[in-house]
């Protein structure tokens, strides 16, 4: 039976019914067992399934992911968290040079399949360490796979197939989205795959990719243009490695015209790697440039609030975008 | 709780009674299969038969055949770039090991790991990154995971003395101190972190006191004393399997040759080798085993020239396997 709940409320319920059903499951995390989680994601789950299985860690990022890593290689299926994207830095060295590698190195005699829970993402003013969104880093190296849902019914889906996923999988959650959307979430036990694209909005004039928080950005922006007589398809690229070129393309044919909207920073964002994709396999098919509207190259978001004003990726600078494009 | 032990001159008789003739000739014979093994790795480098790099432990083998002869199949073994010869301790054939170091498809990999890093799945060692202090986070995790499992293996892991200034280091050890993980830290202590001194790398002269800091015993002992390292490692092991948590044990030590077949080492002096070679942790055995006339002559080189022909019959089993087919590139990067 669904029932709308939020985000934060699916993913607690995707951990909790995983810890269920699959012994193997443990979460691991700075601040998520006596306290729940500083945004209350993990919240009722140490009183549930106690220290055994709901561990609050030491401060020491690398050794959270490390000691993942290594019970994963025991048959575990460890769910450790990184609790702002901000903080992953620390990590860095035991995802990219010992989780991504793991399996490629061992010619598949060691696995690694864990899921990394990481709260990114712009929201409430929080400032240059507590609001970065750095998915793409980590899309950048083969052997992991990267997700970031935007709504309640993937994030369930999808944290489950995650946990699920025999590779490590780095599971990506918005912060702005945790309580501000709610989706019919089934309460029984499914899962939305990790890697198909989604088409949120047709249309055909051209072609939106987006993701993350600004999934909902641009369907904002397309409705108000919509009113204008610019009817934009809208993809939102769910599982942002492995890409699903497939579903991109097709839209892209069909629209001629593509628009990429990321709320990361421009230089070397996602959006040169769609740009980079589309050029090489939809030449043919382009009427316009392929065009993208994103955070400023700006080292990380100023605390005051109209300077975090100032960066945001609102609808009304992808309307821009949309209307730039539309003229082609 | 420090423990210098000078056994092999001070306590013949204890000796005698502590340890079985078959264990002692065995952890001899294993000393001896890892000298000839190191050596003929290094030759074969030098001879251009593989490219790449190897990082010889001759000089240190004491501290990976006293920590690992007798660990169980379930048992891990965590091992860093010197440590080729731990997956021989561990009971790899040293066909396959040889095959690792030509990177050749039948070495454990099929020729993906560089030469001096194997690691060997079904002996439940870890293929090793070659990040200083990796395979301790690494092993740290697979500990964990013993102990959530309740099963009672171990984790030896093995690492240098720059190792112990990586952050990561100190991670590891103050988590496997919290959960009172089954990890013995071998800490090989061979003065060099390649060119750089241990006045440079650390204020400490016993790395072992590090261990206070996390809550564990930590324990300095002579590397080059093959049974001085076997036993502190049995205690070590026992703990540690009793779900009584690490120990760090610091084995003093030294690497004859340089960092790598290609590091000259003229950062050191000639003395300080020359010092260090008198206290080969082989020959000092052997003279032992011999004065306690549990090895002959004649059985020392019987040993020699069968380690030999096995060493002869794996390089040449190595040498004939095939490389690794280029269309192989791409795969098991995923499941």
């Amino acid at each position: 039976m669904a029932r709308a709940i939020n985000m934060l409320e699916a993913i607690n319920e995707a951990l909790s019914q995983e810890m269920t059903r699959d012994d193997r499951v443990f979460i691991l995390g700075e601040d998520i067992g006596l306290s729940g989680g500083v945004f209350k994601v993990t919240d009722g789950l140490l009183d549930k399934f106690g220290e055994d299985r709901v561990l609050d860690t030491p401060l020491a990022e690398g050794i959270i992911i490390a000691a993942a890593i290594g019970s994963a290689m025991m048959g575990l299926r460890p769910v450790p968290e990184i609790q702002f994207a901000d903080f992953i830095t620390p990590a860095v060295e035991q995802i990219v040079q010992q989780a991504s590698k793991l399996r490629y190195r061992s010619a598949g005699g060691y696995s690694c399949p864990i899921t990394v829970r990481i709260c990114c993402g712009a929201g409430g003013g929080s400032g240059l360490y507590h609001s970065q969104e750095n998915a793409t880093w980590f899309v950048h190296e083969p052997g992991l796979k990267v997700v970031m849902p935007s709504n309640p019914y993937d994030a369930k889906g999808m944290l489950l197939a995650a946990i699920r996923d025999p590779d490590p999988v780095l599971f990506f959650e918005h912060k702005s989205l945790y309580r501000q959307t709610k989706s019919d979430v089934p309460d029984g036990d499914y899962t939305v795959p990790i890697g198909p694209a989604v088409v949120r909005r047709e249309g055909r004039d051209m072609t939106i990719l987006t993701y993350g928080f600004m999934t909902h950005m641009s369907l904002n922006a397309a409705e108000q243009m919509s009113k204008r007589g610019v009817e934009c398809e809208v993809v939102e690229i769910r599982t942002l490695a492995p890409i699903d070129k497939e579903t991109i393309l097709n839209s892209v044919r069909k629209t001629s015209k593509c628009l990429i909207v990321h709320e990361d920073k421009k230089t070397m964002g996602f959006g040169a790697e769609l740009a980079a994709i589309l050029s090489e396999e939809a030449f043919d098919d382009l009427d316009g440039p392929i065009l993208r509207v994103t955070g400023p190259d700006v080292p990380a978001i100023p605390f005051s609030p109209n300077l975090d004003k100032a960066w945001q990726v609102n609808p009304e600078k992808i309307m821009a975008g949309i209307e730039k494009l539309a003229a082609y | 709780m420090a423990s210098k032990s000078n056994r092999a001159v001070m306590e013949p008789e204890t000796e005698k009674a502590a340890h079985s003739a078959e264990l002692l000739l065995g952890l001899y014979k294993m000393l001896v299969k890892c000298r000839m093994c190191d050596e003929k790795a290094r030759i074969l480098f030098r001879q251009g038969k593989y490219k790449g790099n190897f990082y010889s432990g001759v000089g240190q083998e004491a501290t990976e055949v006293g920590t690992s002869y007798s660990l169980r199949e379930d048992d891990w073994i965590a091992p860093s770039h010197r440590d080729w010869t731990s997956n021989i301790v561990k009971g790899a054939p040293l066909k396959y090991c040889f095959a690792q170091l030509f990177a050749k498809v039948t070495s454990p990999d099929r020729g993906r790991s560089s030469p001096a890093h194997m690691g060997y799945p079904s002996l439940h060692v870890i293929t090793p990154a070659s990040s200083i202090a990796g395979q301790l986070n690494v092993g740290t995790g697979v500990a964990l995971g013993i102990k959530k499992l309740g099963q009672d293996a171990v984790v030896v892991a093995y690492f240098g003395d720059g190792a112990t200034s990586f952050g990561g280091f100190h991670e590891a050890l103050n988590f496997a101190g919290v959960h009172k993980l089954p990890v013995i830290y071998v800490n090989q202590n061979n003065l060099w972190a390649e060119s750089v001194p241990l006045r440079l790398q650390t204020a400490l002269t016993n790395l072992s006191d590090r261990a206070k800091a996390y809550g564990f015993p930590g324990i300095s002992i002579d590397g080059n004393d093959i049974l001085a390292v076997y036993e502190a490692a049995q205690t070590a092991i026992a703990r540690a399997r009793a779900g009584e948590g690490p120990t760090l044990l610091e084995c003093k030590t030294y690497r004859w040759y340089g960092h790598s077949e290609i590091d000259p080492a003229k950062y050191r002096m000639k003395e300080e080798v020359e010092a260090w070679k008198k206290r080969d942790p082989v020959a000092a055995f052997e003279k032992l085993l011999i004065e306690k006339k549990l090895l002959t002559e004649a059985a020392k080189k019987d040993i020699a020239t069968r380690t030999t022909a096995e060493i002869d019959e794996a390089v040449e089993f190595a040498e004939q396997s095939p490389y690794p087919d280029a269309s192989e590139l791409t795969d098991h990067i995923w499941a």
